[in-house]
C-alpha cells in the first residue's frame, strides 16, 4: 500500500553519492524555508542533524516514489507530486526550491547516481515486498541444512533431473513474461482436477528452467493440453506410450530461439527443452500425475522428460498450425498424444510416388501392423525429403491424399488371427478396404537439419478421437 | 548454507514438510534394521531392543556406524537399504 | 537423524532414539533438515546407567518403538 507523500519538498539520496553529499549543506538552508523531508536509502548519517531525515532502510519510500536516481527532488502540493528533478542543476533546484540564492558556492550541474532501488536483484525483493503482486503460493521454507536443489529432489518436485529451485524473485520474473495475471485460473490440472493458476505455471516453468519469454508458448500449450478433445486425464493415466507433445507455429518460434532444424526433436536448445519439460512438471506437481502412482505406463518413453519442437515453415509448405485453421503471421502451438520417435531411412528415392510408397509402408506399423484406426501419427518430413515433394509441386495435402490411398488395405490381411497372428482388426472388417488412419488422424510437418534423407513417425495414443486423445491447436496469446 | 525459501509448486493439498514413510500394517515377516551410532552403553539398549523383537519372532540386523559425529556411510547405507525393511537408529544423547 | 532422512529417501521407515537431553536439539535439527524424523526419547542419563537399568530403558522403549514402526496410529 502506498503511503500518503508529506507535502513540501522531498530529497531521496545516497551517502555514498559524492553529488548527494555535494547537496548536503544546503539541505538545512531548504529545511528552514519549507517541509522538507529527506530519505537517505543506505545510511543514518547522511543529513542526520536534520530532525526530517530518515534512514529509509527498507527502501519502501524510495520503491513508492519510483526513484531512479540520487539526489532527486520531488515537490508535493496537497499530497500529490508535482515536480521532480534529479542530480544536481543549479536552476531546477533554485525553481523548485524557490530559493533564488541556493547553493550559489556549487558548480551549475552535477550528475547523481543511481539508485539503491535499482541495484541488481533489489529491484525484485521491493516489488514482492512493497509492490502490488500478490503471490498466493505456500512458502516453504527450506531448512538451513538442506542444499535447496536437493531439498527439491526431496520433496517430490523433479522428474529425475535437477530442478531451479523456485525462489519468489525467480517467480516473479517468471510472471513478468506474461500479461496475464497472477491469479488467472488457466483451467482444472488432472488428474487430481486442481485449478491451475498463471502462478502455478509460473513456479514449474522455474522449475524446469524457462526463461520470462516462453511463458505465452507454454500457457497456450497448457490450455491446449486441458481441453476436453485433447483427453489429458486418459493419456496420463494410459498403460500406453503416450503424453503431451507441442508443436509450435508462427513467429512465436523465432522469437524465443526455438529450434526446427538440426536435431529438432533432440536436446540441446533451452526452448524445446524446458517448455516441454515445464509442461510435464504441471502434471506432475499441480496435477498429482505421477509414475507408479497414476500413471502406470508399461514403457512410457523418454518423450515424458520433454517432447516439444517448432516446425520449419522456411519452404512452400503450409504449416501445420495453418493448416489448422490459424491465420498466417500468427503463433500456435499444437498438442498431440506423442508416443515417441520411429525413423524412415530413405536415401533413394527421388520421385514423390516412390517416397511416399516408402513413407506408407512405414506408417502401416503404428501401434500394430494389423491394426487400424487407432492412434493418430505425425509424419515429420526432413527437408531433404520435403524438397521431393516441393519441387515436384506437391503440398501436404496432396501427400497426405496420396500416403491415404497407399494406406487402404484389405480387411482380410488386417483381421485378427490373418497371417497366424492373434492380433488384428474385428472380422466385420474382412471384406472392406481398411484405412489406417481415421478421418484427420495423420498430421505432417516438416522439420530436421537440412542434411539428410531421413523422416520420421510420432506414433499418437492409439486411443484417437472422441475415445482417447485428439490434437488441439491454440493460438499463442500474451 | 543459508536459509531459502521458495515457493510451492504443487496444489498443496500435502503438508509442506517432508512426510515421513508409510509404515507397514505390522512387522510380520519384516527385517528390521538396528544402526548403533556408536556412542557408549547404546549396544546396551540394542542388544536387548533386539532380544524383544527376536522373542516377538521379528528378523533383526546389527549395524554399527563408524562414529557418532558423522552421517553413515554411504556403502552402509545402501547395504542397509538392501537388507531391512524398516531401521531403528540409536542411542543419540 | 540425518540417517533416518536419508534411509526414508531410500524407502526405508525409520525410528531415532536419543535421550531426552536431545528434545530441543531434534526439534531444530528437525527445522534444518526440512524433515520431521519419528523419534523415541528414553530418560536421561545414559553414560552411567547399569547394563541392568539400559535394559529396562530399553524394555520402557520398546511399545513406542513398535507403535512407530507400524501403521495404524496417525502420528
Amino acid at each position: 500500500m502506498k503511503p500518503a507523500l508529506p507535502d513540501g519538498l522531498i530529497v531521496v539520496a545516497k551517502a555514498d553519492c559524492p553529488t548527494c553529499r555535494l547537496v548536503e549543506p544546503l539541505l538545512a538552508e531548504i529545511a528552514q524555508a519549507g517541509p522538507l523531508t529527506v530519505y537517505a536509502q543506505d545510511s543514518a548519517e547522511y543529513a542526520a542533524d536534520l530532525p526530517s531525515s530518515l534512514y529509509d532502510k527498507t527502501l519502501e519510500h524510495s520503491f513508492h516514489l519510483g526513484i531512479e536516481f540520487v539526489p532527486t527532488l520531488i515537490r508535493v502540493e496537497n499530497g500529490v507530486e508535482v515536480e521532480r528533478t534529479y542530480g544536481w542543476h543549479k536552476e531546477d533546484w533554485r525553481q523548485l526550491t524557490g530559493l533564488a540564492e541556493l547553493g550559489e558556492a556549487l558548480p551549475v550541474m552535477r550528475p547523481g547516481c543511481g539508485s539503491k532501488t535499482l541495484e541488481p536483484g533489489i529491484s525484485e525483493e521491493l516489488e514482492l515486498a512493497f509492490g502490488d503482486i500478490r503471490l498466493q503460493s505456500r512458502e516453504i521454507d527450506m531448512g538451513s541444512a538442506e542444499d535447496p536443489m536437493e531439498a527439491c529432489f526431496e520433496r517430490g518436485w523433479s522428474d529425475g533431473l535437477p530442478v531451479v529451485p523456485p525462489t519468489p524473485v525467480r517467480v516473479l520474473r517468471m510472471l513478468k513474461g506474461t500479461s496475464r495475471k497472477p491469479d488467472e485460473v488457466v483451467g482444472l490440472m488432472p488428474p487430481d482436477l486442481v485449478p491451475v493458476t498463471v502462478e502455478k505455471v509460473a513456479i514449474n516453468a522455474v522449475l524446469a528452467g524457462c526463461k520470462p519469454e516462453y511463458m505465452p508458448v507454454l500457457l497456450a500449450a497448457l490450455e491446449a493440453a486441458l481441453t476436453d478433445e485433447f483427453g489429458l486425464h486418459g493419456l496420463i493415466c494410459t498403460t500406453m506410450f503416450g503424453s503431451p507433445m507441442i508443436v509450435v507455429n508462427g513467429p512465436a518460434a523465432r522469437a524465443i530461439g526455438m529450434n526446427s532444424g538440426v536435431n529438432a526433436l533432440g536436446q540441446g536448445n533451452r526452448a524445446n527443452a524446458t517448455i516441454g519439460r515445464a509442461l510435464q512438471l504441471i502434471i506432475r506437481n499441480v496435477g498429482g500425475g505421477r509414475p507408479g502412482e497414476i500413471d502406470r505406463a508399461t514403457l512410457g518413453n523418454p518423450g515424458k522428460y520433454s517432447f516439444c519442437f517448432a516446425e520449419a515453415e522456411d519452404a512452400d509448405w503450409l504449416p501445420l498450425a495453418q493448416e489448422r485453421g490459424v491465420e498466417a503471421g500468427r503463433s500456435a502451438v499444437t498438442l498431440f498424444p506423442g508416443e515417441g520417435v520411429q525413423g524412415i531411412v530413405d536415401q533413394k528415392s527421388r520421385d514423390p510416388e516412390s517416397l511416399a510408397r516408402s513413407f506408407a509402408l512405414s506408417l502401416r506399423t503404428v501401434d500394430h501392423a494389423k491394426l487400424a484406426m487407432a492412434g493418430d501419427a505425425v509424419l515429420v518430413v526432413s527437408p531433404e525429403h520435403a524438397r521431393v515433394f516441393i519441387e515436384a509441386g506437391w503440398s501436404k495435402q496432396r501427400l497426405r491424399e496420396e500416403l491415404e490411398k497407399l494406406l487402404l488395405a484389405p480387411g482380410a490381411e488386417l483381421v485378427a488371427g490373418a497371417g497366424g497372428i492373434a492380433e488384428g482388426i474385428p472380422e466385420r472388417f474382412k471384406d472392406q478396404q481398411v484405412p489406417k488412419f481415421r478421418p484427420g488422424g495423420l498430421l505432417i510437418v516438416r522439420a530436421g537439419g537440412t542434411a539428410g534423407l531421413f523422416s520420421a513417425i510420432i506414433a499418437g495414443w492409439a486411443a484417437s478421437g472422441s475415445v482417447g486423445s485428439s490434437p488441439v491447436t491454440r493460438e499463442v496469446t500474451s | 548454507m543459508i536459509h531459502s525459501i521458495v515457493l510451492d509448486p504443487t496444489a498443496e493439498r500435502a503438508p509442506a514438510q517432508r512426510a515421513r514413510l508409510a509404515r507397514p500394517a505390522s512387522l510380520e515377516g519384516k527385517v528390521v534394521g538396528l544402526l548403533d551410532i556408536s556412542k557408549p552403553r547404546g549396544n546396551v539398549f540394542l542388544d536387548r531392543i533386539e532380544e524383544q523383537l527376536a522373542a516377538m519372532g521379528i528378523a533383526v540386523k546389527r549395524y554399527n556406524k563408524p562414529t557418532f559425529t558423522r552421517i553413515a556411510p554411504t556403502e552402509l547405507k545402501q547395504q542397509m537399504a538392501a537388507e531391512v525393511d524398516l531401521l531403528v537408529e540409536g542411542l543419540a544423547d | 537423524m540425518h540417517d533416518i532422512a536419508d534411509l526414508e529417501s531410500r524407502q526405508i521407515p525409520g525410528v531415532g532414539v536419543a535421550s531426552s537431553e536431545f528434545v530441543q536439539a531434534a526439534a531444530l535439527q528437525s527445522k534444518a533438515l526440512g524433515f520431521d524424523p519419528a523419534m523415541v526419547f528414553v530418560p536421561h542419563p545414559i553414560q552411567d546407567r547399569t547394563d541392568d537399568e539400559m535394559r529396562a530403558l530399553a524394555d520402557g522403549a520398546l511399545a513406542e518403538i513398535l507403535r512407530l514402526l507400524q501403521s495404524g496410529d496417525a502420528d
